[in-house]
């Protein structure tokens, strides 16, 4: 089993490198180009496979609810962010609270 | 410029971060320091990663591999893939603020604080333009933002260890709640593709390589989405 503290300290240097070469590289290079927009659409398409990871496929205690419910609070949590207008707060607080909903009710039956 | 100046400046900055930056980022950090409990991370390692990672999706790549049981090569991969982003950003935002004190140690200290939010926001035209009073906007605006984050993390944290069951369990669906958001917001038919192929493919992906499937379908999705995309803006 890895060591959690070296998982973090992982994470902290794989940001921080990116942060480092835009902070030495200012004015050498093209925000636009190529190869940054490839990163983009990948960090994308790897945060919708978190999402799934998390929500469909959950290896902690998101486990416990059943994928039905789960797939409710997501499609909750976009529809409200569609219905105003896009905005953040009220989506993430639907879906939350379908979820906290959800559970009162199956710990109870 | 004087002092008085660039004091006002930075309590300028920190009531712009006061409000929604702070109210998004706590809801974000929240989460994050209850999946950090529940992958079983302490406490102070879950805040640690707050402040030094500072980028919400790396964190909780990290987090969730380290509890898929991933090896470190594999996690170092996923969270730098994540944390690109910074990269084009820091090229974009640290021009403004001209030559900082303290030289390159100074800069590279602005580019660590600085968050998808807090650089959207100094795109703003009401955050001061001239050099020393948009730094000084910059350290007080992110400096709000790192805090309220640090305590929310610990706050997440605990609450996942001590709140009833169902609210524990929506504290830890707030990070996918918030990705899927951002998702959903981007605004190019070649993003959403991009998000839409690495949703699909990490399904069965997952089945097969369970500790690769992160980097494994952004790889794939992303360089998909790049490919098709390319081919359309080619065409138009």
């Amino acid at each position: 089993m890895t060591d959690a503290l070296a998982v973090v300290l992982v994470a902290v240097a794989a940001t921080f490198v990116w942060r480092a070469l835009g902070a030495v590289l200012v004015g050498r290079v093209d925000p636009d180009g190529a190869v940054v927009r490839w990163f983009a659409l990948t960090s994308y398409a790897l945060l919708a496979a978190l999402v799934v990871r998390l929500l469909i496929l959950p290896t902690g205690s998101l486990g416990q609810l059943p994928l039905w419910i789960r797939l409710g609070a997501m499609a909750a949590t976009l529809a409200v962010w569609w219905l105003s207008r896009r905005s953040v707060l009220p989506a993430v607080l639907a879906g939350t609270l379908c979820i906290v909903a959800a559970a009162v009710v199956l710990a109870d039956g | 410029m004087d002092r008085s100046e660039t004091a006002s400046a930075a309590l300028a900055g920190l009531r712009g971060a006061a409000g929604v930056p702070m109210l998004l980022t706590a809801g974000g950090m929240a989460g994050f320091g209850a999946l950090a409990h529940d992958t079983g991370f302490s406490g102070w390692q879950a805040v640690l990663a707050t402040v030094a990672v500072w980028a919400l999706p790396a964190q909780v790549v990290a987090a969730e591999m380290y509890a898929a049981g991933a090896d470190l090569l594999a996690i170092a991969i996923a969270a730098a893939l994540t944390s690109m982003r910074f990269f084009p950003m820091a090229v974009a935002l640290l021009p403004g603020f001209g030559r900082p004190p303290g030289g390159m140690a100074g800069r590279l200290l602005q580019a660590h604080l600085m968050s998808a939010t807090s650089w959207a926001f100094m795109m703003r035209p009401a955050v001061p333009t001239a050099p020393r009073p948009r730094l000084a906007y910059h350290s007080g605006f992110t400096l709000g933002c790192i805090s309220v984050a640090a305590a929310a993390t610990l706050a997440g944290y605990h609450g996942a260890a001590g709140l009833p069951g169902p609210l524990a369990l929506g504290l830890l669906f707030l990070n996918a709640a918030f990705f899927m958001v951002l998702l959903a917001d981007s605004r190019s038919r070649q993003a959403l593709l991009a998000v839409a192929l690495g949703a699909v493919l990490c399904v069965p992906i997952h089945a097969v390589l369970p500790e690769a499937s992160l980097v494994l379908s952004g790889v794939a999705g992303g360089s998909i989405a790049f490919a098709l995309g390319d081919r359309w803006r080619r065409r138009q």
